[in-house]
């Protein structure tokens, strides 16, 4: 009986990494196919208007890129916070946390037209989504208490203060009680990027903070030391690296970038603060995290792709009448193949005893 | 295993060969459809679709529709009426009150669309809302449920405490107090369109509290009426008859019809006269009537109710008519005077009899 | 005021059912040192996979059946992943708990709205009919007395027999485990697939009993809230059944203290649990040997055999 064997490579496989996430990509879009012929639906046209035809138009890029915002922004933080082994999969809390935060500053002044309320929002909107993370981060470095399981958590607890801020304290008083805030004034949205689409400015935050993400990976002490107390916790150890300050640069990082996102949407294509501010950015936002191999560059391609996937299932549901689930299955096949391939980057598969004997 | 992978491989063929053709289409007028829940069997979702197919039996080949169902409201739903109106939508149907915001932002963008919006109050020359005057049909179901509790008092799951739900929250009440003074309401909100599991927790609730009628006020599903038939209490559906969902304890149903207010939208939208109206629709108009009546109110009950039926249809009876005193007892209507549309389409305060508080 | 208890008390009978079973499946998996944060989808795609197959055979029992395995299967991809390509059990959980509400939307749409007969309550004779124990305990259906006896068989399982020994010994210690002889893959392999049977157990519960029906977004975070359970009740069965019926407790009083006209906002208790839950993880991790005591000590970290 022939064994297959696991092995650790010595080094990382370079090729592999950058190997990998096309083959999970090709994999699922294989997998697509064969979903959509059994749905009864032509793969190539579907796959086509999932892929192609967000390109095609400027109101389909613009939307992109309007998409692509939170998803960078979110990934960004968290890939940080990866790095190091801090699991803050609450990045969806955080986001709503700090959509609060900034929409507080809009709704308090609703009448103003000053430029800095933007600004101001922004920064509220950074503080909403550190605050909450560092709650997490807190309970960890005094109480031992595992990030995981908080961040989560803390990502439930802020939906229910979403849900009572718009029905009560923050609810538009003349809205005929339904529960969302008054609508933002033009000094509280962000500007649009692209002349007639949706996609704002916001993204360039998001732009911005990968060009930082990759200077602090490379090039700074603290993003330094993250990386190693992350691949070797031990060898940090020794070093003096304090593994408390990894969980709080990890996740205050992830926390800020989070919130920023909140500040993308409800000074963006929201313009108010409702109960649903986020479809599950904060969860895909991971997705987006491994997907660029936790990498700055890489994530900036996986937010674009994932971006993609989302209006491209639009298009599909509107033109080609696919349920709106196929974007979730696609977006929950890209990572379980990527992560099924990453095996390959640290390990290599060899044969070992007898031959076959079938 | 090969042949399937054939059958694959060619259908993927005739999918690159077909992939130009789906978008070329003959109609006139592509209008989109947005729901805030699925289609199903019955409920708001399921009427809508109903007068979307009367636009499809009206109009024939001149229209091509397009839906998008279960869609929340948020930041979603705004992607998807742009999606439509970048694909050739030039007409949107939006079905819920949450969309309001999203719509008439891309109605301000594009004045070549017309669009209709589902109970919200904002207008625009191109944007236009609907709603049924539901408080009437309730005022009768509310008679019908003075008639028959035992316990006097009626439970409601409600979704949100918007006017057009707490209008009707008042009807229902005052219909049960025309006929039985000592009736007294209890609600629970859900803040939620469609919440089949909350609903019928809900509704358990109230009926452990005494209530022995219910009223399912726009929960999109049958939840409220299932709970209802199994632990033997009256129950009464908005929006579709659900009969079958409770053969024997369904009091009566309230069947809403868009199908003549949506033609008439879409006529106007192709004779290029559309106007940004708000329509409201009652038992006049058709937009709403009565289903299914228990068969187990006296032949002297129906009497009472069908009077006030044809009272209503005729225009000759408005339920908010005074004397009508709020919760804390203040007058809000004084004897004999009408409430005004305007007043009622903002209404934000519950008559007395009425138990819950309207959430602050 | 106590028709409102006891419909308080027996509605979280039903109420915690569905998270009773995930967070039964769940508590054997950490157990065993593996962290599966996919359970919301599994429960999903149970949810819908019972319902399309109830309503189109018209038989509870087969829908059970295809929950237990659909979700089985689920969880199988969920096990390849992390215990043989040796995938972060974090990411895993999400990619696998994403595809799982999308199949499940995917199986569902086309009985979206619908409903269906819910399964018959069992007759204990007598028993159901004395006044308010019987209306509490003996008129609800065989599932949810099998949820019941679920928490006896895991409890027992886990502290009374050697494979309950086994099971936590892979969790504390994989490569102790692994030089005594056992087989650590493959315990934590049927682990997992255990759990995912009975989070689609606990999903077909929902939509063939308690609802019945079946929407996308109806399991709404119960899964989530078995993974919080599990922390809340410290992996331990019979603190993690006490912590499923208080949370059913929970989200009914909720709707009840509107009913009755009490002014606490809904949100302060739909918040509760999660706050209970991390005070409680808290409090049992800030001690390192209560923490050692209760945790598994390799939860979530990849296991590799050294041989």
């Amino acid at each position: 009986m022939s064994r297959l064997r696991v092995e650790p490579r010595v080094t990382e496989s370079v090729i592999a990494q950058y190997l990998v996430p096309v083959v999970a990509i090709v994999l699922t879009l294989l997998s697509g196919t064969v979903l959509f012929t059994f749905l009864g639906k032509a793969p190539s046209a579907v796959l086509y208007t999932f892929l192609i035809e967000p390109l095609t138009s400027r109101f389909g890029i613009g939307e992109v890129l309007l998409k692509m915002a939170p998803l960078l922004l979110i990934a960004q933080g968290l890939a940080i916070g990866f790095r190091a082994r801090v699991w803050n999969i609450g990045a969806e809390g955080q986001l709503i946390i700090g959509g609060i935060f900034a929409s507080v500053i809009a709704i308090h002044y609703n009448e103003s037209e000053s430029t800095w309320i933007l600004p101001a929002m922004v920064f509220a909107g950074m503080l909403g989504g550190i605050f909450w993370a560092s709650i997490a981060a807190y309970l960890r470095v005094r109480f031992n208490a595992n990030e995981i399981l908080v961040t989560f958590m803390l990502s439930s607890v802020a939906l229910q203060i979403l849900y009572f801020l718009v029905t009560g304290p923050l609810r538009d008083p003349d809205g005929f009680n339904f529960p969302q805030s008054v609508v933002f004034a033009d000094s509280a949205l962000f500007g649009v990027l692209i002349e007639g689409t949706r996609a704002n400015t916001s993204l360039l935050i998001g732009l911005t903070l990968s060009v930082l993400a990759y200077v602090f990976i490379r090039h700074s002490l603290p993003g330094f030391k993250l990386s190693v107390s992350g691949a070797a916790p031990r060898a940090a150890r020794y070093a003096g690296f304090a593994e408390s300050q990894a969980i709080w640069l990890g996740l205050i990082i992830g926390g800020a970038a989070a919130g920023l996102a909140g500040v993308g949407e409800v000074a963006g294509p929201i313009g108010q603060l409702q109960r649903t501010i986020s479809p599950g950015y904060g969860f895909a936002g991971i997705i987006v995290a491994f997907l660029g191999g936790l990498h700055p560059i890489g994530i900036c391609l996986a937010a674009f792709f994932m971006a993609i996937l989302y209006v491209g299932g639009d298009m599909a549901l509107i033109s080609v009448g696919i349920p709106n689930a196929a974007t979730t299955i696609f977006q929950g096949m890209l990572l379980i193949f990527y992560l099924a391939s990453y095996l390959f980057v640290h390990y290599r598969i060899s044969f070992q005893g007898r031959a076959a004997a079938t | 295993m090969m042949r399937g992978l054939r059958r694959v491989a060619a259908l993927f063929f005739v999918g690159v060969l077909t992939v130009g053709a789906h978008s070329a289409s003959a109609a006139e007028l592509k209008i989109g459809f947005v729901y805030p829940s699925p289609v199903g069997d019955v409920g708001w979702a399921h009427e809508l679709d109903n007068g979307r197919k009367a636009i499809e039996a009206a109009f024939g080949d001149r229209v091509e529709t397009v839906v998008a169902e279960n869609i929340p409201e948020g930041p979603d739903a705004s992607r998807i009426m742009n999606q439509m109106a970048s694909t050739g939508a030039k007409m949107i149907m939006l079905g819920s009150f949450g969309y309001m915001n999203d719509g008439l932002k891309l109605a301000k963008k594009r004045p070549d669309m017309t669009f209709i919006h589902a109970s919200g109050y904002k207008l625009a020359d191109n944007f236009g809302n609907f709603q049924t005057r539901n408080y009437e049909s309730a005022y009768l179901a509310g008679i019908g449920a003075g008639f028959v509790t035992k316990s006097n008092i009626l439970g409601i799951v409600a979704a949100y405490p918007i006017p057009e739900v707490v209008g009707i929250i008042n009807a229902f009440t005052m219909g049960a107090q025309l006929v039985n003074q000592g009736v007294s309401v209890k609600v629970v909100w859900l803040n939620s369109w469609f919440d089949p599991s909350k609903a019928q927790e809900s509704a358990r609730s109230l009926v452990s509290q005494k209530a022995d009628v219910l009223l399912s006020l726009y929960q999109d599903t049958p939840s409220v009426v299932t709970v209802a038939e199994e632990m033997g209490v009256y129950v009464v559906p908005t929006s579709s008859d659900m009969k079958k969902y409770a053969p024997n304890h369904l009091l009566v149903s309230q069947q809403i019809d868009w199908g003549p207010h949506f033609v008439e939208m879409v006529k106007n939208t192709l004779d290029g006269n559309f106007k940004g109206i708000p329509y409201w629709g009652g038992m006049k108009e058709g937009a709403v009537r009565m289903e299914s009546w228990t068969p187990n109110l006296s032949a002297d009950q129906m009497s009472v109710i069908n009077e006030k039926t044809a009272e209503l249809k005729a225009g000759a009876f408005h339920p908010f008519t005074g004397p009508i005193v709020d919760q804390a007892g203040a007058t809000k209507l004084a004897d004999g005077e009408v409430i005004e549309d305007g007043a009622l389409l903002g209404i934000n305060w519950l008559v007395k009899g009425v138990e819950t508080k309207l959430p602050d | 005021m106590t028709e409102t208890l006891i419909f308080i008390c027996a509605g979280t009978m039903a109420a915690a059912t569905p998270i009773l079973f995930a967070a039964m499946g769940e508590l054997v998996v950490e157990r065993t040192g593996v962290l599966n944060l996919s359970i919301e989808g599994m429960m999903a795609t149970g949810a819908a996979a019972a319902f399309a197959v109830a309503t189109v055979y018209e038989s509870s029992l087969l829908g059970f059946a295809v929950a237990t395995i659909s979700a089985g299967l689920l969880s199988v991809v969920f096990a390849t992943l992390t215990l043989i390509f040796l995938a972060n059990q974090v990411a895993a959980g999400l990619a696998v708990g994403i595809l799982g509400l999308g199949v499940s939307a995917l199986i569902g749409k086309k009985h979206e709205g619908f409903t269906i007969e819910p399964l018959k309550s069992v007759d204990w004779g007598f028993l159901s009919d004395i006044p308010v124990v019987g209306r509490i305990l003996f008129q609800h259906d065989f599932v949810l007395y099998a949820g019941i006896l679920l928490i006896a068989i895991v409890w027992f399982v886990l502290t009374r027999t050697k494979l309950g020994l086994i099971i936590k010994a892979v969790g504390e210690a994989p490569e102790a485990a692994h030089a005594i002889g056992y087989p650590v893959i493959l315990i934590r392999f049927l682990a997992v697939f255990f759990g995912g049977a009975m989070a689609g157990l606990g999903g077909a519960y929902l939509t063939l009993a308690y609802t019945p029906l079946w929407a996308e977004g109806l399991v709404a975070g119960r899964g989530w809230i078995a993974v919080a359970l599990v922390v809340f009740g410290s992996w331990r069965a019979h603190r993690v059944a006490l912590g499923a019926y208080l949370f059913g407790a929970i989200s009914l009083l909720e709707l009840s203290i509107q009913g009755l006209g009490l002014a606490i906002p809904s949100q302060v208790l739909s918040a509760a649990p999660y706050v209970m839950t991390i005070v409680i993880l808290v409090l049992i991790s800030r001690d390192a040997r209560q923490i050692r005591l209760n945790s598994p000590a390799s939860l979530g970290v990849t296991y590799r055999h050294q041989s």
